[in-house]
């Protein structure tokens, strides 16, 4: 199986793109075949040369964790969860996320995520018992990985700055759901960074590994403006 | 005051961090990626607590006397007192800051019941209560964050603590992104750097979770303790990147385990144990599976699809997700695996090692699960140890004088640069590797002293090695300079279990198959002069 990875040295260096041979097992993940690639005596390309072992994020390695997010045959996606055997075909093209920094390779700095929700103070504080007693919806939006899969997808995230992606979203729903007092200044950055500028293309909802319902808890946050 | 620097940010870190915040303190919380990377997000199970007026006549005391039989009386009876004493307000505490447990059709946050202890008193949150915890507590520390108390510093990684006439001062941190080491000056330091899974090579736990903190620090004189005892899984699945743990749930509802002997299935537990034999402890149920020596399979199939689907759904997900396994139509292949250590950094009541304002908690620290952990005490002893040494830092008074480090600082920067600045290739990854295969060897779930004995000369082999090696320049310089670290430790590991000549809890020794009065206290082993010195502990601590 040929194998193609955008690589970049450091955070400031030009990306390249080199190739690979991978004869290891095809009943493994694009996680395991990264493995598979780097824990050989040497790591050897497609031309035959000596080259430097692939970085990459991992954690859990079972997709509850979300170090491994990146686009595999342009769908991004946890490499420990998307299976060469699902792939279709005999070559795989992986690069690391856009819409964030590069550190290293397929190592990225995500870090964008967090700042937005520290900025505009999303917390629960206290939790106080509101009207809404939807617990499966409230614990689906906990599961949130911030692995930024939702943002690479949406056409409205650029960097960041201003438009905060679903990832922004499900944290303000459960804010809201969880301390009904922070309702009214959540709504405002909620108003702010997301629903004035999603055009609803709910590509987020496909990408989310953890199945997070964006849409519904867009739904309760719109009724409450 | 310069305040306290955590070092890693799962679940024990955020309490110890959240608290000292409460408490007045300005903290910098320290770990390389964000808190949903850590290994805190994987513990499924529960977290145990007693509530007062839970109605089902379960106190305290049981709570007590479960943790500490669980733990083969090896852990002390004023911490575990304290920690199940404590655990009612932590599940209260969790609750405030938004934990989405799960409730009973009533409404009240719902219980389980989990091997070893003789009442019902897990509470849980779905199948992702660490996850859960994580969640509300990222939050909690976003709160503190807001008012300038909390720093996170992301990309950042422990190197060495900055101490001094038996006092830390800091620590050496390493910057992944400008490559330098940064002094860090601190009134107290804790430790929450969780297991030490890079021993043993692929485990359930995370990847994140090498041992390193507890490895280097030993060589800077902390005491390390239990590092003998490791819970293995008995039930974990084999797949192309980790091993998958297959949850004790398939057994509650009635998963059978057996092998096959001339087309016959055996299933041994039962034939053993009776009934029951299939829900026998962690420990039990892993040496049977060991002893075997044939490839065992857990059955769930007889319970047929609808039960299956309703009761198990995230186990039959993972069978077919990572191994393509129908658990409704096929048997789950099954062996043990190390799942989690009891052993770690030697801590008095208020989670302070051997050097004065350094402390551990978490995983990383061993303190209230004796010779084996009750499933549920855990999570519950990773916030109630953040929140004990955060209690003790803010009640200590007093102006801190550090004595500079500032030329070893340069010194190691120097070094680091020099042992980077190399075209080798030799793979850190291959020594590692081959200590996982030592290890798992050498040190699995039964034991004897020659084993033991090979195990500490191939280690000492590899110290050898990776003394001489220079680092593979193009993996992070994490990953190279963690490699002594993690070596020490599974030395120290490994002089541990030879010493017990004993079995209790999870250390089992085919040539002293029998518990032994002489031994009924922790193991205790430090670094002097160049020696691995293993001993009881002594009335002290010490």
């Amino acid at each position: 199986m040929k194998v193609k990875i955008l690589r970049q040295v450091h955070p400031g260096s030009k990306p390249y793109w080199e190739g690979f041979i991978y004869d290891g097992p095809t009943d493994i993940s694009v996680a395991g075949m990264l493995d598979h690639l780097n824990y050989n005596d040497d790591i050897i390309n497609d031309k035959g040369k000596a080259t430097g072992r692939i970085g990459w994020e991992c954690s859990c390695l079972q997709g509850v964790c979300g170090a491994c997010a990146m686009v595999i045959n342009g769908v991004p996606s946890l490499a420990c969860e998307t299976f060469l055997k699902d792939q279709g075909k005999d070559e795989i093209t992986i690069r690391p996320l856009r819409k964030f920094p590069v550190i290293h390779d397929l190592v990225v700095d995500r870090s964008a995520i967090h700042e937005n929700l520290k900025k505009t103070d999303i917390y629960i504080g206290e939790w106080q018992q509101g009207q809404d007693r939807d617990l499966d919806h409230q614990y689906l939006a906990a599961k949130c990985l911030k692995c930024g899969l939702c943002l690479e997808v949406c056409p409205n995230y650029a960097d960041g700055r201003n438009f905060y992606g679903a990832v922004f979203a499900n944290d303000c729903y459960i804010v809201s759901a969880r301390n009904e007092k922070k309702s009214e200044s959540i709504k405002n950055s909620y108003g702010e960074h997301f629903a004035g500028g999603c055009s609803k293309s709910l590509a987020c909802v496909d990408v989310c590994p953890m199945k997070i319902p964006t849409l519904a808890s867009m739904a309760k946050l719109n009724k409450k403006m | 005051m310069n305040g306290v620097l955590v070092i890693g940010s799962g679940i024990s870190g955020m309490s110890a961090a959240i608290r000292c915040a409460e408490l007045g303190l300005r903290v910098t919380l320290v770990s390389p990626f964000p808190s949903e990377r850590s290994q805190s997000v994987m513990a499924a199970g529960g977290i145990n607590a007693v509530r007062e007026g839970n109605g089902e006549g379960d106190t305290v005391s049981s709570h007590i006397e479960d943790t500490l039989k669980g733990g083969a009386y090896l852990a002390g009876e004023k911490e575990v007192r304290g920690l199940c004493e404590g655990s009612g307000a932590i599940l209260e505490y969790l609750e405030s800051v938004g934990t989405v447990f799960s409730v009973d059709e009533n409404g009240k946050t719902a219980k389980r019941a989990f091997g070893g202890q003789s009442h019902r008193r897990t509470y849980y949150c779905g199948a992702s209560t660490g996850k859960q915890i994580v969640s509300a507590l990222i939050m909690e520390v976003r709160r503190f964050e807001a008012k300038g108390l909390i720093e996170r510093r992301l990309w950042s990684c422990f190197y060495y603590a900055l101490i001094a006439d038996g006092t830390c001062h800091g620590a050496l941190i390493f910057d992944e992104v400008s490559g330098k080491l940064e002094a860090l000056y601190a009134d107290a330091v804790i430790m929450a750097t969780g297991g030490q899974n890079a021993l043993f090579g692929k485990t359930t736990g995370s990847t994140q979770c090498d041992g390193y903190t507890q490895g280097k620090l030993f060589l800077q004189g902390v005491r390390l303790k239990n590092l003998e005892f490791i819970q293995y899984h008995p039930t974990t699945l084999e797949t192309g990147q980790k091993r998958m743990l297959i949850s004790e749930a398939a057994r509650g509802e009635g998963g059978r385990l057996y092998y096959e002997d001339q087309g016959r299935r055996v299933y041994f537990m039962e034939e053993k144990y009776g009934n029951n034999g299939n829900l026998m402890t962690r420990d039990v149920v892993s040496r049977e599976i060991f002893l075997a020596k044939k490839d065992v399979y857990l059955d769930v199939s007889f319970l047929g699809k609808e039960v299956i689907k309703k009761r198990i759904p995230e186990i039959m997900e993972l069978c077919a997700k990572y191994r393509g396994i129908d658990i409704t139509k096929e048997p789950i292949p099954v062996a043990p695996s190390v799942h989690f250590f009891m052993g770690g950094f030697a801590v008095d009541s208020f989670h302070e090692t051997n050097i004065r304002n350094l402390f551990a908690v978490g995983e990383c620290a061993s303190i209230y699960h004796g010779a084996n952990r009750l499933g549920g005490n855990s999570l519950l002893a990773a916030v109630y140890g953040g929140f004990t040494a955060a209690q003790e830092i803010a009640g200590r008074t007093g102006e801190y004088k550090h004595p500079g480090f500032d030329g070893y600082l340069d010194r190691e920067n120097d070094l680091l640069a020099k042992k980077g600045k190399t075209a080798s290739r030799f793979p850190v990854a291959y020594i590692r590797d081959m200590l996982a295969k030592t290890m798992q060897n050498d040190l699995g779930i039964v034991r004897d002293g020659q084993r033991l004995a090979g195990g500490i000369k191939d280690v000492d082999y590899l110290l050898e090695t990776a003394e001489k090696i220079r680092y593979d320049s193009s993996v992070m310089p994490y990953f190279n300079y963690s490699l002594m670290g993690i070596l020490t430790l599974a030395r120290a590991v490994l002089t541990c279990a030879d010493f017990r000549k004993e079995s209790r809890g999870a250390h089992f020794r085919s040539d002293f198959p029998e518990t032994r009065d002489g031994y009924a206290k922790p193991t205790i082993i430090s670094y002097e002069g160049g020696k691995y010195l293993a001993g009881l502990e002594k009335e002290d601590g010490g």
